[in-house]
């Protein structure tokens, strides 16, 4: 439809998750008008992020050296790991400022439509922490879907024998909200979960 | 309830179409064909997100077009409610609720109730549990709108826990299928436990109007039979209800690994209905048959207009065809007072009074 470099340009932009055809032009046209220079930051500032980035050997965080600086960082306490199905879920969790421990990556759900199996998932160098970190308890903060309660029961089950103790985030209402805007089935969980006072 | 306005565009075979119905009987009568039925079905999509038809989404999408858009304002007790359907032919559909974006099927669930009377309402009694199964559901998710949300789970726990069975047969590791029947037994106490209420709710209601219906002095009873666990009656909580599932998933345990799917669990259920002792489903003639199909609608509406307060919006589709004289003047005996949609390619067989449209070639307009 365009000028082959920039349908070049505008089918890669739409191979981007949320990004569709009207967003890719709207992205190239923007790109087409911008400094040569800008350009040319843009297209090194996604090259380098792929040279540059690993993933961190013990935790599987993103990060740029050898272990992530969650876990070179010493005051982190390494009794407690939480567990997360993706590395941008450690950013959401950091934000709180709420958790001393370490984090440990799975890289997804169990989901057998889609062919994964715990032997899929990180689950076995999440054991193999286990012994070498003294890890006392794992707080299984994957999504509160189907599929992420499946996987944080299946760590349940497998760490609990091994004397670790399994606990799962609560899900429950949205701070400062009013009763009545909470969904059934959130304040239905919320209320399975309750707390004594 | 009542739908106060209605817009659809490339939606079956409509371009486009904007509809003001009245608040009481609205009659649609024109030839086969000319699309009276898709419009009872778009006003059931808005208030369910599902087609009555059973048809999958993308067949809602007139041939050709880019998206089927079906709007519509609802005022219920509560106010008035927009809802607007986007459906690509394939892909997500778009949700809005007065403008912003539904979370789940339960957000709309909760704005408008609707019974539909199809033409082929008999399978209800005829065909298989399924049939059943699917009219319990339907009527539990209008009457507690965060039914949808727990049956959505409970199949998606169960096409995870096929779909493990299906790749690894008799070499499941057990572990993880320890883990899929407790997800299995636990969303599946759910659904139970919604069921079993919505049938207690239900089975006096649809006993009495089989005696109104004038079916003589025989007793119409229903009796809900758990796969792999029993029979099981209204009022079981839904707490005693996991057990007995997991239970019943490690007794079929084998049976399923080799047969690589879940045999046993809400989806395998069957309701079966009675007349004395006689079996409906087998035993009962087409006229019996008729009434029973008949007395589920309606006391669907009666359950439904209880719970939610008012008056659900009533559908029938072509349905005077199919019933003799007598029958007919009984049912509309039983209409009770809402805005109703109904279809005929006759207009005499319709007896009754209400607004009058024509439908033809794409176009409603006043008859």
């Amino acid at each position: 439809m365009f000028e082959a470099p920039v349908q070049r340009l505008i089918d890669e932009l739409s191979r981007l998750p949320g990004i569709g055809q009207k967003s890719a032009q709207r992205l190239a046209f923007h790109v087409l008008h911008i400094e040569e220079e800008d350009a040319r930051r843009l297209a090194d500032a996604i090259t380098s992020m792929r040279e540059q980035v690993r993933l961190c050997a013990r935790c599987f965080n993103v990060t740029d050296t050898e272990q992530c600086s969650i876990c070179r960082d010493l005051r982190r306490d390494p009794a407690e790991v939480c567990v997360v199905e993706r590395a941008q879920d450690i950013v959401v969790i950091e934000r709180t400022q709420e958790f001393r421990g370490r984090y440990h990556v799975l890289g997804g759900a169990i989901s057998p439509i889609e062919g994964i199996g715990p032997e899929q998932l990180r689950i076995q160098e999440l054991v193999a922490r286990i012994d070498d970190e003294g890890i006392k308890e794992i707080i299984a903060a994957t999504n509160p879907t189907v599929e992420g309660d499946t996987t944080a029961l299946y760590l349940a089950r497998l760490l609990k024998p091994l004397g670790v103790k399994v606990t799962r985030l609560a899900s429950g209402l949205p701070v400062g909200g009013d009763l009545d805007y909470a969904d059934e089935i959130t304040l239905g969980r919320a209320l399975a979960g309750r707390l004594e006072l | 309830m009542q739908l106060v306005w209605l817009e659809m565009r490339d939606f079956r075979s409509y371009g486009s179409l904007s509809f003001r119905p009245d608040p009481g009987v609205n009659v649609l009568v024109g030839p086969n064909g000319a699309g009276k039925t898709s419009v009872l079905e778009a006003i059931g999509y808005l208030a369910t997100l599902s087609s009555f038809r059973r048809s999958p989404e993308g067949a809602l999408v007139r041939e050709g077009a880019e998206t089927a858009i079906v709007r519509g304002e609802f005022f219920t007790g509560a106010g008035g409610a927009i809802i607007e359907v986007e459906t690509p032919p394939t892909g997500r559909r778009r949700v809005l609720l007065n403008g912003k974006r539904a979370q789940s099927r339960a957000d709309v669930a909760g704005v408008v109730a609707v019974v539909a009377f199809l033409p082929d309402d008999l399978d209800l009694v005829k065909r298989g549990p399924a049939y059943r199964r699917e009219y319990l559901d339907d009527v539990a998710a209008q009457a507690w709108p965060a039914v949808s949300t727990e049956q959505a789970e409970y199949e998606r726990a169960l096409r995870q826990r096929n779909a493990l069975l299906r790749k690894d047969g008799r070499r499941t590791d057990e572990t993880t299928l320890d883990v899929w029947d407790d997800r299995v037994s636990r969303l599946g106490a759910k659904v139970l436990e919604r069921r079993l209420s919505v049938l207690d709710l239900l089975e006096p209601e649809v006993s009495s109007l089989y005696t109104e219906l004038g079916e003589g002095s025989e007793r119409l009873s229903w009796r809900y039979s758990a796969a792999g666990i029993g029979f099981l009656s209204g009022g079981t909580g839904g707490a005693e209800l996991v057990e007995p599932l997991r239970r019943a998933l490690s007794d079929a345990r084998q049976e399923d690994l080799e047969r690589r799917t879940t045999t046993v669990g809400p989806h395998r259920d069957e309701l079966a209905i009675s007349i004395d002792r006689r079996d409906a489903r087998t035993r009962a003639s087409q006229g019996e048959q008729r009434s029973i199909a008949l007395g589920m609608r309606i006391a669907a509406f009666r359950v439904l207009f209880d719970r939610r307060g008012s008056a659900p919006v009533l559908l029938l589709d072509d349905v005077f065809s199919e019933l003799d004289a007598a029958r007919s003047r009984r049912l509309v005996g039983h209409l009770p007072d809402a805005q109703v949609f109904v279809t005929s390619a006759r207009s005499e067989e319709v007896p009754l009074v209400g607004a009058r449209w024509r439908v033809d070639d794409g176009e409603v307009a006043a008859a």
